[in-house]
Formats: structure tokens, C-alpha cells, sequence
């Protein structure tokens, strides 16, 4: 069982690193979330003046508010992924010798979802290091301190996880319904909407994501990750895959 | 008797309103090679993916190795393999990463020995590290092929194995076919080509939704056509024509609409009575040219059952 999804991690692990393009994508994308909002820290004195408590305060909030941010890379990531994980195999009939063999739908699904949200999340964690990095090496190490507290870290260790399988789950949903990878992708830019909300009320000052509220957001999400794979086992119809694209 | 390794009885799916395959009754005993014979659209791939357990059947029963796909499918995915119309390969992937991809779905098997063997067999040990990308149509098929034996199936399910092959790959992949017969598995071949299931089936079940025939092609074609003689004169055959119509084991004889020199004669038995027939003609001074046993193809009893069945 396990080993049959570890094979399918890494088939999918090898595809994808033959697949130059998606490497620059999943490797551009984390950079250019990471220098915008370093970009905006190091503009704050612009906005501000040269009030050092505002400029801290507001440098302050936008390293607070990367923990969302950071939430979007997997979102965005699963986007170009996960839509292709089924639909490629429908494209080039692979699914077809696949399906012949004893695997079963759950272990095929859950090593797609995991082949992708696995490396999805290590960019996001790697992104959030090298921004308190970068922070810190640009001399902001006062604010550093005070957005980067058990909030932060919960959001970036455990509500990361939770959305990167969440986002990776409906990707491969979609996936398996859509007829073309279009389709998909545009099934699943609905995973990206919410954390898009995430961030909306969080910089609105809406809803503030303590400790406690991060913590039961993740875990609601992970129980939620258990429901995305069934309905996703559930939704995968193998005879009007194997059907519908002859 | 041994329990059949297919047994299929009024096996039937429907989709939607269309009628795609119709009750089937059929079973293929171990080590034999059945063909499956059809028109496009007859139904031959929708039976094929009953049989493998990937799609359910409306109505009617199965039993591979003694197994019901639609309720075991796993089990069933263990004693077969399946060689689909379109190879189904990873291009990205080498030939040697596609093995063993497919070879660690199956539980206790040796992969590299199984992705060895497969490679080794199939004549593709050099390109074992190419991507499948670069490889020519009779490769990659051989490739799926090696994949769909990589566990050793009892069973094979073939679908139009050699279609879009030039004639050496094609041949090249018969006679592998041929050998897996001689290792005692058991292969269903659905194909277009006629002179392929001549050469390596055992018997060929012919349908168009519904079973039309099934048996060896040469019982088919005995239980089809009555025996025929035939007769080439010089000269005007009408004189031939009287003296065979006499002959008391000559059930009738018809002249060619196209060839007035060229006689058919029906018989009980074409081998026994052309002798009889060709020293009748010398004895009343035909010109004899040409007298054989008329030999029937498989496309002529092929496309007599299919036009039939479509009236």
C-alpha cells in the first residue's frame, strides 16, 4: 500500500523534474512573492515618513501578513500540477495500462496529491525561511521579532500543510471531471480564492488569527483534506475516463 | 473438466440507449489464443475492458481465473495483462523507468529481474535507458507488451496488438505472441487483421454486439461453405458442365459470371472427389487446364457472417 504510493510520488517526482518549464515556474514563483513583500517592507519609510514607530509597525504587519502569503504558493502551484496529474494520463492513455493493474483509485490519487503538495509545501517553507532570512540581513530584526511569533509559525507549519493538500486534492478533482487541463485549472483557481480571502480579512482586520484560531483553522482543514480524497476517490468515474477519451 | 479460465455468459452492456455489446456467451479454455473479430464499433475493446475489470457490464457474468472482475477487480488485475490499442507510455519516462513503474504496483515481485526479463525479451536491452519519446511505433509496442508480462499473467487481453506496424515489427510481434501460447498463457486477441487470427488463433469468435460464430477458422469455414472443386477447361465448358452434372456425388455445378472457362463444382468432399471429377472430364475429352479444392478464406467467411448478421 504504501509502497504503491511512494512509487507513484516518484514517477510523478521524475516527470517533474523533466519538465523544465514547471521547475521555473514552481521556482519563480515563491522568489517573486518573497521580493514583493520584502520590496514593500523596504518602501514602508516612503509611505510613512521617517516616523521609525510607524515604519516599524507597518513593517511589522507585512511580515505578519507573509504567513498568508506564503499560503498562496501551494495554491498556485497545485494550480499547474495538480490539473495535469489526471488529465495528462487521459491526453497520452496512460491511464488505460494503469488501471489494469492492482492499484487502486485511493493509492493512485493520494500519491498524485502528495507528489505535489510534498514539494509545494518545501518551497513555501523554504520562501518563509529565506524572507525572515533577508529580513534579518536587512536590518529589520525588531520587527522580525514581533511578527514572528507562535501565530506565524503555526500558520507556516501547520495551516500550510493543510491548504497545499487541500489545494492538491481539488487539483487532481478537477482534474479527473475536467475534459482538458484548462478546464482544470480553472476548477481549481477556486482553492485559491479562499486563502485569497485569508488575506483579505486578515489585512482588513476583519478576523485576527491568534494562536489558538490558526491552530483549530488547520486542523478543520486537515479533517477537511480526509473528506477532499474520499470525494476525490468517490469522483473518480474510471468507465467514463476510459470511455469518453478513446 | 477444468473450470474454463474466461468464462463469460450473456454478458451485455448498454450505454445509455445504445446497445454496445449483447449477450455474450463464451470460454476460453488455458493456452488457447481466441480472436475477437468485428467491425470498428462491434464491441470487441468494450469486452475486452469487461473482462479486465475496468468497466462493468450491464447484465450477464464473468469469471477470469475464477474471479468476477466487476467485484474483485484487484484479483483480476493480478493473473492479467493488458496490451491496450494505444501503447499508453510515459515518453518522458525511460524504458527501463516505465517497467519499473508498472512492476512495483505488483505486490512480491522481483522488479529489477521482472524489468530485465521484460526488456531482454523484447529485444530493447540497449535502449533500456532512452526515453520511450525517441522510440518507433514497433518499439514502444513491444515495450507495452513487456509491460503487460511483467508479472507473468495466465491471461493476456490484446487489443489490435500489431495495428499501425510495419510487416516486420508486426511479424516480429506475432511470433512473440506465439511463444506465449507455447508458455501455456491464454490470449484474447482482438484484431482486424484476418490472415493474423488465421495464422494464430485457435479459434476466432466473430461479432458484430451479438456473438456471431465462434470455432477454429477452419471448422467455420466447413460449417460455412460446402466443399468446392474447381474446374478451369480450355475451350467452351459447356460440354464439361453436362458430363460433371451426371456425376451422382456432384450436388451442383455453377459456371464463373466472370469467366466462362471456369467451373465450380459443390462436393461432399473436394480432396476425395477430384480425382473422380478429372478423370470424368478426361473421359469425355475436356481440355482439363486447372482442378483444385476451392479454398475459402477467412475474409470470405468473415465478411459473409458480418453482412449477414447486419440484414
Amino acid at each position: 500500500m504504501r509502497a504503491r504510493i511512494a512509487n507513484v510520488l516518484r514517477k510523478e517526482w521524475t516527470l517533474m523534474a523533466r519538465s523544465p518549464s514547471n521547475l521555473l515556474f514552481v521556482a519563480v514563483v515563491p522568489l517573486l512573492l518573497v521580493g514583493q513583500a520584502l520590496l514593500l517592507a523596504w518602501l514602508v519609510p516612503r509611505f510613512v515618513g521617517e516616523g521609525l514607530g510607524d515604519v516599524d509597525r507597518l513593517r511589522t504587519l507585512l511580515l505578519d501578513q507573509f504567513r498568508f502569503f506564503v499560503l498562496l504558493i501551494p495554491a498556485m502551484v497545485a494550480n499547474v500540477f495538480a490539473t495535469l496529474s489526471i488529465v495528462e494520463e487521459k491526453v497520452t492513455r496512460t491511464l488505460e495500462p494503469l488501471l489494469a493493474t492492482p492499484v487502486r483509485t485511493w493509492e493512485l490519487l493520494l500519491g498524485k496529491i502528495l507528489a505535489g503538495a510534498i514539494p509545494a509545501l518545501a518551497v513555501a517553507w523554504g520562501s518563509s525561511a529565506l524572507f525572515v532570512l533577508l529580513a534579518c540581513l536587512l536590518g529589520w530584526e525588531a520587527a522580525v521579532r514581533e511578527a514572528i511569533g507562535p501565530a506565524w509559525l503555526v500558520s507556516v507549519l501547520l495551516l500550510a500543510p493543510a491548504i497545499s493538500l487541500l489545494s492538491f486534492a481539488v487539483g487532481v478533482i478537477g482534474s479527473s471531471r475536467a475534459n482538458d487541463a484548462k478546464g482544470a485549472q480553472n476548477l481549481a483557481v477556486l482553492v485559491v480564492l479562499p486563502v485569497f480571502a485569508l488575506i483579505a480579512a486578515s489585512v482588513l482586520g476583519w478576523v485576527r488569527f491568534t494562536t489558538v484560531g490558526t491552530l483549530v483553522l488547520s486542523a478543520g482543514l486537515a479533517a477537511l483534506d480526509v473528506l477532499m480524497l474520499r470525494l476525490a476517490v468517490r469522483l473518480f468515474a474510471r468507465e467514463s475516463i476510459l470511455i469518453r477519451w478513446r | 473438466m477444468d473450470e474454463p479460465l474466461i468464462h463469460v455468459e450473456g454478458l451485455t452492456r448498454r450505454f445509455g440507449t445504445r446497445t454496445a455489446v449483447d449477450r455474450l456467451d463464451f470460454d476460453v479454455p488455458e493456452g488457447e489464443i481466441l480472436g475477437l473479430l468485428g467491425p470498428n464499433g462491434a464491441g470487441k475493446t468494450t469486452t475486452i475492458r469487461m473482462l479486465a475489470g475496468m468497466i462493468a457490464p450491464s447484465e450477464g457474468s464473468v469469471r477470469i481465473a475464477g474471479f468476477d472482475p466487476a467485484r474483485e477487480p484487484e484479483r483480476v488485475h493480478e493473473v492479467i495483462g493488458l496490451l491496450p490499442e494505444s501503447p499508453g507510455l510515459y515518453d518522458r519516462l525511460s524504458a527501463k523507468e516505465n517497467l519499473g513503474y508498472f512492476a512495483r504496483f505488483y505486490a512480491g515481485l522481483d522488479v529489477a529481474a521482472a524489468v530485465d526479463g521484460g526488456l531482454r525479451r523484447m529485444g530493447l536491452e540497449e535502449r533500456r535507458h532512452d526515453r520511450v519519446a525517441t522510440f518507433s511505433k514497433g518499439m514502444k509496442q513491444r515495450l507495452a507488451l513487456a509491460r503487460a508480462l511483467l508479472h507473468r499473467p495466465r491471461i493476456l487481453f490484446l487489443d489490435e496488438p500489431t495495428a499501425g506496424l510495419d510487416p516486420e515489427a508486426a511479424r516480429a510481434l506475432r511470433m512473440l505472441i506465439l511463444d506465449l501460447r507455447g508458455e501455456g498463457r491464454t490470449v484474447l486477441l482482438s484484431t482486424h487483421n484476418l490472415a493474423e487470427a488465421e495464422a494464430i488463433c485457435d479459434r476466432i469468435a466473430i461479432f458484430r454486439t451479438r456473438l456471431i460464430a465462434i470455432d477454429s477458422p477452419q471448422a467455420l469455414r466447413e460449417q460455412r461453405f460446402q466443399p468446392r472443386v474447381r474446374i478451369r477447361v480450355a475451350g467452351d465448358a459447356a460440354a464439361a458442365r453436362e458430363a460433371l452434372v451426371k456425376l451422382p456425388f456432384v450436388r451442383a455445378v455453377s459456371a464463373d459470371v466472370q469467366d466462362a472457362t471456369l467451373l465450380l463444382a459443390t462436393v461432399d468432399d473436394a480432396d476425395r472427389d477430384r480425382p473422380r471429377i478429372a478423370a470424368r472430364l478426361v473421359e469425355v475429352g475436356a481440355e482439363l487446364l486447372e482442378i483444385s479444392a476451392e479454398q475459402r478464406t477467412l475474409e470470405d467467411l468473415y465478411l459473409d457472417l458480418v453482412e449477414e448478421a447486419a440484414q
